[in-house]
């Protein structure tokens, strides 16, 4: 339980420090940390508009999105503390979970029979596809390297390898960093910022929520920025005890949100057309780290 | 009641049944039919349900003429195919009525129809029973011809002609591959019975026969390249049809494959390699193509090849296990397999009965016609959203409780040694992430397509909601898949039996399955729950939070466009065209355009054309066909329609004949 308090701790600080980075870098002062939450709770408290083409799919969409991130971050541990959620082979259900919710806000978008979401939602659909296989090759391989298949087991057996482990853990941490981009479809996959919908893959899918579901499925943004700032500050906690895995998990969280900053200011956006190909190189990279643990286990001999 | 006379009510039931329903008045004969359907069903599910407990019903019949001795017998495995095969001819039967009600006009077809009905689930249920080869081919082809007459039941239209013709020459190809093997074994041990297939396995080399066995049920199971019929005869059929024949015809393929991998003896590991490589394949060419369908019965039709391909990646994953020894990756990998048949069964069934409404309502499987139905057919649409949430294997459906024991599978597989296996077993673990994440864009394109947005075009007639007798057998799929997901645990200890009972078990009892794992499989269930509750409590939450606060409806946003109109939603063709794009070296497309030339000032009308087509088919299958027609040209003397030259070829065979027993040749 103790993970899930955590990174709902750092959901709060997470996209603020993030777009703090990103004002700094292009020479402003910027809001404060906590602005995005700030956003979230004014979102809650306003009214919605529905499209008349609607159905109940729409409505339900947003907080079906939003548990299955919910559910998802019970899934994940604190170094040798497991999440609420753990059994073998528990990070299947994570990714499954996680699809739930695509699943759902991809409907939802198309549920509003708008061009524009369709051509969001498609896209999200195709490169949240490719991005699987590289999850389940990085996963494959540390549960091959560790002997386990739940994300705690994984985790704190990950540790006691030898130093080749860590150079894995680099290799992972950035598989896992371009997934998370992938998922919320940040800088060089999708421009959050972009102004033109033609050119927009996740803010164009929600072009029509407003109100408390818009809300829902911002701060669902926040979380799940966190959830996999958690599963990368697990790559390098081990079993150490809490104060010490604690101040890791947040310095870990802070570092990765001022890299994601600094990676959405000084990067250009790949070419949309080309973007598939891109993520799915992604899976290469996942290769990479299988052939690095059939190294570490001698399998080549 | 005795065995034997249980199974002789299953023989005189549905010959009753077949007899009965052409004298009956037409307006009952769907009722009737699906009367005996139960009753058929229920007959057969008690030895089925014993042997599933751990009697093995056996009865023989001795010393037949022609086919030696012939035995019924119903393991565990047979039970678990009977026991699918009656729920799904249950929900098709009850289904079945009130879809085939806008024929009433045709009174002829429609009772042979029925007939057929009967006849083809008996065939299908003595398939399961039959353990003499000949007997087996004997009822193999009643159900083949059974499900053909099925299939062409439109018969003035000549695509369904078409495809039911290629469906019943692909299966006879079938057949000659199954016959092939099946003399090959009387040759060698002198007899039709399966057990002499075992004393084969014991003597000689198991692959080759092994392959001729898969290739001959693997053209039923539709695995890739022999999968060319499915995603022809399935959209030709009635949709009640096209749903047993999608969700059991093609599990009877994997039965055999079943049945004869637990006759085999050695090669294990070699014969799983083979499996799980063209399972793989299998699944990721099926989703494939199934993503980029417009007609939706066939895009349902290259999506059961996929699930084919699972199904196979369990049976290969079991064949490495029993390879290395290894019970418990055996276990998994076929349970997941089993489990994945039945799972399979249920939601095809559903999504085709689904299918069928919306054809009902609608007169289109073209998805690109509809859209908007989730307005005036909610409950059809809802239908159709579990079903490919299933599909896609996501918690909380039954869907994902197989792929779990796949996945858990592969995990364990790949911590056996040899870096070959190792790598495939990596490879397998990607393709089926893949493969889920594409079934996640083919079914979010089919449900926002057909459902959602706006009506694309013009029906003559509005759709409404289906008749409440169509509703009901789509609830009852419903609730057994969510009991499947809910309690997974009681669902894997059957199988798990099953699986038990049929591989050789290393001494010391039987290997039970680690504790650990078990908690996983129960742990799905339970967080599918924990899930759902969720859920509802944050809706909940979001009703009584944006009640306090104003809502109003407008037009969708149309990012400042004023005019917009239905035709400019988003397409499923423009949805899934990326993907064709990114892989048109596998997915063929043809398109027929022609272009505006420069000098033409005032461009007259014209039309754009695109539609997939299959790469084996088209690639490989149409050139040897093409061949073959062409060579067989030459021998067209032989048929040369004059009466006398037949008469005249039948006394020359005669002779033939004649002269071959005088000098011994034959």
């Amino acid at each position: 339980m103790i993970s899930f308090i955590l990174i709902i701790l750092a959901s709060l600080f997470f996209t603020g420090i993030i777009i703090r980075v990103k004002s700094i870098t292009s020479g402003r002062r910027g809001p404060g940390i906590l602005q995005p939450v700030k956003d979230v709770i004014r979102l809650f408290k306003k009214g919605a508009v529905y499209s008349k083409t609607t159905s109940f799919v729409f409505q339900v969409a947003p907080s079906i999105y939003f548990a299955s991130i919910l559910m998802a971050i019970m899934v994940i541990p604190l170094g040798e503390y497991r999440g609420f959620i753990s059994f073998e082979g528990d990070f299947v259900f994570f990714a499954y979970l996680l699809g739930v919710g695509k699943f759902f806000s991809i409907i939802s978008a198309l549920d509003t029979g708008s061009s524009f979401e369709g051509m969001g939602a498609s896209r999200e659909a195709l490169f949240s596809m490719f991005a699987e296989p590289a999850f389940f090759i990085l996963m494959g391989s540390l549960a091959l390297l560790t002997g386990h298949t739940s994300f705690q087991e994984i985790f704190a057996s990950l540790h006691f390898g030898s130093y080749i482990s860590y150079i894995l853990g680099v290799l992972a941490t950035f598989v896992l960093a371009m997934i998370t981009m992938v998922e919320n479809s940040r800088m060089p996959i999708d421009d959050p910022k972009t102004h033109l919908e033609l050119t927009m893959v996740h803010e164009v899918m929600i072009l029509d929520n407003s109100g408390f579901d818009l809300g829902l499925i911002v701060y669902g943004t926040n979380l799940k920025f966190a959830m996999y700032g958690a599963l990368i500050a697990n790559l390098f906690m081990g079993s150490f005890p809490l104060y010490i895995t604690i101040p890791i998990f947040f310095g870990i969280q802070v570092l990765f949100a001022i890299a994601i900053g600094l990676l959405e200011s000084f990067t250009a956006r790949f070419r949309m057309n080309h973007n598939a190909q891109y993520i799915l190189a992604l899976s290469s990279v996942s290769l990479l780290i299988f052939l690095g643990v059939l190294l570490v286990l001698g399998q080549f001999n | 009641m005795t065995d034997s006379l249980l199974l002789s009510f299953a023989l005189l039931l549905p010959v009753t049944g077949m007899i009965a329903i052409p004298f009956l008045p037409s307006s009952i004969r769907a009722n009737v039919n699906f009367i005996f359907v139960v009753l058929i069903a229920a007959i057969t599910s008690i030895p089925a349900v014993k042997a599933l407990t751990g009697d093995t019903v056996d009865v023989v019949i001795n010393g037949t003429l022609v086919f030696g001795n012939i035995t019924f017998h119903i393991d565990s495995l047979s039970s678990w195919f009977i026991l699918i095969i009656n729920l799904t001819c249950i929900h098709g039967a009850f289904y079945g009525i009130g879809y085939m009600k806008s024929y009433k006009g045709r009174r002829t077809d429609l009772s042979m129809h029925w007939i057929l009905f009967l006849l083809f689930q008996s065939s299908m249920l003595w398939v399961c029973m039959m353990q003499n080869g000949l007997a087996f081919l004997v009822v193999w082809e009643l159900m083949s011809l059974s499900s053909f007459l099925l299939v062409i039941f439109d018969h003035s239209n000549k695509a369904t002609l078409q495809a039911g013709i290629n469906y019943l020459v692909q299966m006879h190809i079938g057949v000659l591959f199954l016959a092939a093997a099946f003399i090959w074994v009387y040759f060698s041990e002198g007899s039709f019975e399966f057990s002499s297939i075992e004393k084969f396995f014991f003597s000689n080399q198991n692959l080759w026969l092994f392959l001729l066995f898969f290739a001959g049920f693997g053209i039923k199971a539709g695995f890739i390249p022999l999968h060319s019929w499915l995603p022809q005869a399935h959209p030709a059929a009635p949709s009640h049809i096209s749903g047993i024949m999608s969700g059991v015809i093609v599990k009877l393929g994997i039965y055999g494959i079943f049945r004869i991998i637990f006759f085999l003896k050695q090669d294990y590991t070699v014969i799983g390699e083979i499996i799980i490589t063209l399972s793989v394949l299998t699944c990721l060419y099926g989703i494939l193509n199934a993503a980029v369908h417009r007609d939706v019965k066939k895009m349902l039709a290259y999506c059961t090849i996929e699930n084919i391909g699972i199904i196979g990646i369990g049976i290969g994953l079991g064949l490495l296990g029993m390879g290395n020894g290894n019970t418990l990756l055996a276990v998994l990998g076929f349970a997941g397999a089993l489990l994945h048949t039945l799972n399979h069964s249920l939601y095809k069934s559903l999504l085709f009965f689904n299918a069928g409404s919306v054809y009902q309502q609608t007169h289109t499987r073209d998805m690109e016609k509809l859209g908007g139905l989730v307005n005036t057919m909610p409950q059809t649409a809802l239908f159709f959203l579990i079903g490919g949430m299933a599909i896609g294997g996501l918690p909380p459906f039954n869907g994902f409780v197989s792929e779990f024991l796949l996945y858990s599978g592969l995990l364990l597989g790949i911590k056996s040694t040899g870096i070959t296996l190792i790598t495939l077993l990596i490879f397998s673990l990607a393709g089926l992430a893949l493969a889920g994440g594409i079934s996640m864009l083919t079914f979010t394109k089919s449900f926002g397509t057909i459902f959602l947005g706006a009506p694309r075009t013009h029906l003559q007639q509005q759709p409404r909601e289906v008749a409440w007798d169509m509703r009901l057998p789509q609830y009852l799929v419903v609730i057994i898949m969510l009991s499947i997901s809910l309690f997974p645990r009681f669902y894997f200890s059957i199988v798990n039996n099953i699986v038990l009972e049929f591989i050789p078990v290393a001494p010391g009892g039987r290997a039970p399955v680690p504790f650990p794992l078990l908690n996983g499989i129960s742990a799905i269930g339970k967080f599918a729950m924990l899930f759902m509750v969720l859920l509802v409590l944050i809706y909940l939450i979001r009703k009584s939070i944006s009640r306090k606060h104003p809502e109003a409806t407008g037009p969708t946003w149309g990012c400042g466009y004023i005019v917009p109109t239905s035709k400019m939603q988003y397409t499923g063709k423009s949805y899934s065209k990326s993907l064709g794009k990114l892989l048109s070296f596998l997915i063929l497309e043809k398109k027929k355009y022609k272009e505006i030339s420069a000098n033409e000032i005032f461009p007259a009308e014209r039309r754009h054309s695109s539609h997939y087509n299959d790469f084996f088919v088209t690639r490989i299958f149409d050139g040897i066909v093409d061949r073959l027609l062409y060579s067989l040209n030459y021998f067209q003397f032989i048929q040369n329609g004059k009466i006398q030259m037949y008469i005249l070829y039948g006394i020359f065979f005669i002779v033939l004949i004649f002269l071959g027993t005088i000098f011994k040749f034959i």
